[in-house]
């Protein structure tokens, strides 16, 4: 193909695109493809392109389809947005809830502290038993008054210099 | 009594979403897989503008209403999941579940399948402005005027870029 009839083609490659697209061929369009092969060529593998294209856009949208149960799902999933709001209280009526409980533990506690603190008459056995163990002694106690008592209490104590222990003669410790 | 006329209000109102899901979910579902394509991920994003619409549902009770702001609230979640996966990007092949391709044979269907993916890829190259509309376009029971309600743009505007995108296609598949 010559140079100048390869430059006259290139001039109809919109008008055939158009022309594929819409069907509909324009008069000088016509009379350049009863004189061109290889645009009238081209122009039957555009019309041939664009029902093939044609017949696959749909496809690329509907070629698959929503399940059987997809209503129900949806109708369920919407039931079980809806459904707890419905039930559930309102945050105002759960805080009334909260507050109230609150106060209900604090009027026990307080009745119970109440109560055990209060200074009722002590019966009178059991004052006379706590006065028996107030005045209760240990049997040891009884070493306390005996005459070693004095040297325990004359010992010095560990640290402590025996200078400083009063020492008693024979004369002093006689009666 | 107030709890009655409750339960009748929510049954009724149960009722007649029940109906505009019916009457919408196929067109809803192919706007979904027309920009997914991806027959899980457009079922889940059915599901959410179903569920979105049943929130509003006191406001969308008209079946116009209901149908416009369904398509625009599906078209939107396919989008907005589209851009999250596009990086890992996952078709699968339950297109020719339904379909055309059912009466073809197998060799006719794999040629089939085959070109099906190579359309998706190139409608994947085209101009955003065009690749919208065209995606709308495609799903059956949308016209110029619902593509246009969808985009917010004129039905002419739809006519033109719808135009424009078929010619780019018809370009490139060779």
């Amino acid at each position: 193909m010559k140079q100048g009839m390869k430059n006259d083609c290139a001039k109809w490659h919109d008008p055939l695109l158009e022309a594929a697209l819409t069907g509909t061929v324009a008069d000088d369009l016509q009379q350049h493809l009863s004189a061109c092969a290889a645009c009238t060529e081209q122009f039957l593998a555009l019309q041939s392109r664009r029902q093939r294209l044609e017949a696959l856009l749909p496809l690329v949208a509907q070629g698959a389809e929503p399940s059987p149960d997809f209503r129900a799902r949806v109708l369920a999933a919407a039931e079980a947005a809806a459904q707890p709001r419905g039930a559930r209280p309102s945050p105002w009526l759960a805080w009334g809830f909260a507050a109230v409980a609150v106060l209900a533990v604090a009027a026990l506690i307080t009745t119970y502290a109440l109560r055990s603190g209060s200074s009722q008459p002590m019966p009178q056995a059991e004052l006379a038993n706590a006065q028996k163990l107030a005045q209760w002694r240990a049997p040891s106690d009884i070493f306390l008054d005996t005459p070693g008592s004095d040297l325990l209490r004359s010992t010095p104590k560990l640290g402590e210099s025996y200078l400083h222990v009063p020492a008693k003669t024979d004369k002093e410790k006689q009666p | 009594m107030n709890t009655l006329m409750a339960r009748s209000d929510a049954q009724e109102r149960t009722a007649g979403f029940s109906a505009r899901v019916a009457e919408n979910q196929r067109r809803v579902f192919h706007i979904a897989y027309g920009i997914l394509g991806n027959w899980a991920d457009a079922e889940e994003v059915s599901q959410e503008a179903f569920l979105q619409a049943f929130r509003k549902f006191p406001s969308l009770r008209e079946a116009e209403k209901f149908r416009a702001w369904v398509n625009r609230i599906a078209f939107r979640l396919a989008l907005n999941r589209q851009r999250g996966l596009r990086r890992r990007l996952v078709r699968d092949d339950s297109w020719h579940a339904a379909g055309p391709g059912d009466s073809v044979d197998g060799a006719t269907q794999a040629e089939q399948r085959l070109l099906l993916e190579r359309l998706r890829q190139e409608i994947e190259t085209l101009p955003e402005k065009l690749r919208q509309v065209l995606q709308l376009s495609i799903v059956e029971d949308m016209d110029a005027s619902d593509v246009a309600q969808v985009l917010d743009i004129p039905p002419g505007t739809v006519r033109s870029r719808l135009h424009a995108a078929r010619k780019l296609l018809l370009e490139v598949m060779k």
